[in-house]
């Protein structure tokens, strides 16, 4: 424990952007797990990106292993040892899985061909390793998110690696394949491997980590053994607050009449090729400032029940009965399910949600454009007027509304999207893993909007893969095994043991299926 | 909370005035090239170059082109591709010189005709590119030749003269109303020249939708992100359909100006017209990629690339020469539009510098 294998010293980092590093140190010994901390835009990234070279211009000086280093560039990075899982999934969709494990390095045969039999070899070894059963000829684009994520970190795995980097691994996981990848963490370091471990899941950190350096606005504002800390003082470093409620919702009881949403006999046909459960009957109500909980393991449907109720799977694909406050409503797209007063907040903020390169105000509007229609066109006064009182709400922190999106830390990007969201004024909200990669403090935020909004009378329906989250912010939870409902629990019923028991009720679906 | 906020805020902003600075900036990078173009002009045949004739003869000479770059520019921005543009040029332009002397349409008569034509031609190439599934490049590829093709049977490959005369040897009363689309010579209101008033009236009108409607909006939004488009609620396949209509629709619109021009319609006319059309989208600062670009800016683009044909005519330089050096300007434009040109070009000076100390050191 006590070699030193990475001392970074002082480390700035100017940005024509939002933030920045300002003298931050990190010292990372031989096997040790060390977590990075701090709320979205606090330079855990930056400094993770300056460390694997993708950032060629800081300040402060790096020693690797006792001697100094020269990284400015990925392959010296590469050269040192230092492999890096970066938040972005950085796959290659129609490449196979062991080409995007070898991408770059692909083993030759004698001849100098591709040694196709070897790359699969060691791919499936690999995939075995993280507990999964694909094959490794399978393309990227066919595979679920979680998947791919664990992909990543196979392909870091096949390298030699001295120091790992992993960015929020943990984002796209359910619970057991989180176990899974702990497992494989541990034994990394049994065998000297530094971790460097960025999480926003506190939980997950007393598991796994060994030492904790919180990071806020750029600066270091604390290192310790994460032994001796505690949660609430990990998060007052974090915020520079305390924190008394995390999680603030009220045991109110909602109103009970007509539900403003409700599913009757949702059928979805699969479609493996674009890796899309198959939905059989799904059945459920959400009320009038009620919020419901979708649970369920990865490749549930939970996401498909969403999109399915949104528009956006094809109409042939879909059938059941939808009603919306007690009128009829068949789902056709996105648009259609605006107009009916439905949003939705996509899984993924920087694929679905965003259009990256364009501003705050062109994202926020983008979906409620009609609102700001004049006879000489859209009025952009009334636009930014719109956008500075939603900027204001939500607390976005942006240099303006003219600011590229894409320069927003994550939690202020998924404030842009809900603020879309709300300028819609849904009737409805269905939210995708809306907290997913965001830190405690944005959380925090979130929630309390939520409550807000089911305060003033709108039906949310969320899913998530956080089982403390779900208990704590929903009125019900109905759970999906396999695309089919397994469980429904009220709030004062429901216990992360009863979910997790429905979520992994395959068997008594496999086996109703076969007496059917 | 509220103490960070204030220790942070002077410096947002202070990025946020610099940040500004550099946008405008870079915003300005654009026009380098045209403002280039302009002082070799004046510099080296100052008279001439800025006479007015000339600039009207330089500007009316690419106006059919720049007309059709705006529409190219809608396509590029849903982060499509229109390689039919000249083919439906030359289509329309057929049409219209067929309209005038077989059917003895009146000119004013004939530009919405064509208009349609270059509509429909559009509308097939906007369902292919959507209901089909055919990406764009391979749909358009497709429609050049296949309305090229229709040019030449309905003209059974020859080309049709816009001025046919009377017995008495003077041009028929259409034939002559016809020449105010843009033969050399030939003004309306006095004293203006149809296609230059007809290119700026497109860039404003177009300019106005891009930036002041729904559908701008839509474009934009399709092009930079089509998922997440589609997700907040635009119909995606309904403005793909509309900027190939539009882009067709200004194809018509161009195809009297193209026979009025050159006094007949060839069956030929408007070929590679497409290259032109992208080229000038491209240098002024329309990404392939999509979802970042104006009309404005192929404004500028076209403005470049016909009054540096200009310039280099007035010193005659050789076509040859001439051809090279506008393929290179593309290259230079489009590199002088990185938007990080300048910071990346430091970054370069100081890696530079630094693997120079470094190897001293050791």
């Amino acid at each position: 424990m006590t070699d030193v294998v990475l001392a970074m010293r002082g480390i700035t980092k100017a940005f024509p952007g939002v933030r920045a590093l300002d003298g931050v140190d990190l010292t990372v010994h031989k096997g040790e797990v060390h977590a990075l901390l701090g709320e979205n835009g606090a330079g855990k990234s930056t400094l993770m990106n300056i460390l694997s070279g993708a950032f060629t211009d800081y300040g402060g000086s790096i020693e690797f292993a006792g001697g100094p280093a020269n990284i400015h560039h990925p392959r010296d990075a590469q050269r040192l040892g230092i492999g890096m899982i970066h938040q972005e999934l950085n796959l290659v969709p129609h490449l196979s899985i062991a080409d995007n494990i070898f991408l770059g390095r692909e083993p030759r045969t004698k001849r100098g061909t591709l040694d196709r039999a070897l790359m699969h070899r060691s791919a499936r070894e690999l995939l075995a390793n993280l507990g999964l059963d694909l094959s490794p000829s399978r393309p990227i684009r066919r595979c679920r998110l979680a998947e791919q994520q664990l992909i990543e970190v196979a392909k870091a795995l096949s390298l030699d690696v001295r120091i790992l980097v992993m960015d929020e691994p943990t984002s796209a996981l359910a619970d057991a394949e989180v176990a899974r990848l702990f497992t494989i963490i541990r034994s990394l370091a049994a065998d000297g491997v530094a971790v460097i471990y960025i999480s926003h899941r506190l939980e997950e950190l007393e598991q796994i980590a060994d030492t904790v350096t919180v990071l806020r606005d750029g600066k270091q504002v604390g290192t310790q053994p994460m032994a001796q800390a505690q949660r609430a003082e990990l998060i007052q470093l974090m915020v520079g607050r305390p924190i008394g409620e995390m999680f603030p919702r009220a045991d109110d009881t909602a109103d009970t009449g007509t539900p403003q949403l409700a599913v009757d006999g949702l059928n979805l046909a699969g479609d493996p090729l674009n890796g899309r459960t198959a939905l059989h009957g799904i059945g459920l109500n959400v009320h009038k400032g009620e919020i419901v909980g979708l649970a369920g393991l990865m490749g549930a449907g939970r996401t498909e029940v969403l999109q399915s109720i949104f528009g956006v799977h094809p109409r042939h694909a879909v059938s059941g009965q939808f009603r919306i406050a007690g009128k009829r409503y068949s789902p056709t797209s996105p648009g259609h399910a605006i107009a009916r007063g439905i949003t939705m907040i996509a899984e993924d903020r920087k694929t679905e949600s965003l259009v990256l390169g364009n501003t705050v105000q062109f994202n926020t509007t983008l979906s409620s454009l009609g609102r700001f229609v004049r006879w000489t066109g859209v009025s952009r006064r009334d636009e930014r007027a719109e956008v500075r009182r939603l900027v204001t709400d939500l607390r976005i922190k942006t240099p303006s509304p003219a600011t590229v999106v894409n320069n927003l830390s994550g939690g202020n990007q998924q404030k842009v999207v809900l603020a879309k969201c709300l300028l819609t004024q849904p009737a409805v909200l269905l939210m995708d893993e809306p907290t997913r990669g965001i830190d405690v403090g944005a959380k925090a935020e979130i929630y309390e909007l939520m409550n807000q909004l089911a305060g003033q009378g709108v039906a949310i329906l969320m899913v998530s893969s956080e089982l403390p989250e779900l208990l704590a912010m929903c009125d019900r939870i109905v759970v999906l095994c396999e695309g089919r409902v397994t469980g429904e629990f009220n709030r004062a019923d429901a216990t992360q043991e009863r979910i997790l028991e429905a979520a992994m009720a395959r068997q008594a679906v496999l086996s109703s299926d076969g007496a059917t | 909370m509220s103490a960070t906020t204030k220790t942070v805020m002077p410096q947002l902003i202070r990025n946020e005035r610099w940040g500004r600075v550099l946008a405008v900036l870079g915003s300005l990078q654009g026009y380098i090239g045209l403002v280039l173009v302009v002082l070799f002009g004046i510099i080296s045949k100052g008279n001439v170059f800025l006479d007015q004739t000339n600039l009207t003869n330089a500007v009316g000479a690419f106006a059919s082109r720049g007309i059709l770059a705006v529409g190219e520019t809608l396509v590029i921005l849903t982060a499509g591709i229109d390689l039919s543009v000249g083919s439906m040029l030359g289509l329309a332009s057929m049409v219209a010189a067929m309209s005038l002397v077989q059917g003895g349409i009146p000119p004013l008569l004939i530009l919405p005709i064509c208009m349609a034509a270059g509509a429909g031609m559009g509308l097939v190439n906007g369902i292919g590119a959507t209901s089909l599934r055919i990406q764009s490049f391979v749909m358009t590829l497709a429609m050049l030749s296949v309305f090229r093709g229709i040019d030449r049977q309905i003209s059974n490959n020859v080309s049709v003269g816009t001025q046919p005369v009377n017995s008495d040897g003077k041009l028929t009363k259409h034939a002559d109303q016809f020449q105010m689309y843009g033969t050399p010579g030939h003004n309306i209101f006095g004293s203006v020249y149809y296609p230059v008033l007809a290119f700026i009236v497109v860039v404003v009108v177009f300019q106005l939708i891009l930036s002041r409607t729904r559908f701008g909006r839509h474009i934009y939004a399709v092009g930079g992100n089509e998922t997440a488009a589609r997700l907040s609620g635009v119909n995606i396949n309904r403005t793909k359909i509309a900027v190939f209509v539009l882009a067709g629709l200004l194809a018509g619109f161009a195809g009297p100006i193209d026979a009025a021009y050159s006094a007949s319609a060839d069956p030929l006319a408007g070929q590679s017209y497409e290259l032109d059309a992208i080229a000038a989208a491209v240098i002024g600062g329309t990404s392939l990629a999509g979802g970042r670009g104006s009309i404005v800016g192929t404004l500028v683009g076209a403005l470049i690339l016909t009054l540096l044909d200009n310039v280099l005519g007035l010193n005659s330089v050789s076509d040859n020469l001439q051809l090279i050096i506008k393929g290179l300007i593309v290259v230079a434009a489009v590199v002088l539009q990185r938007p990080d040109l300048f910071s990346s070009i430091t970054a370069w000076f100081r890696g530079i510098t630094r693997s120079a100390r470094s190897k001293g050191g050791t």
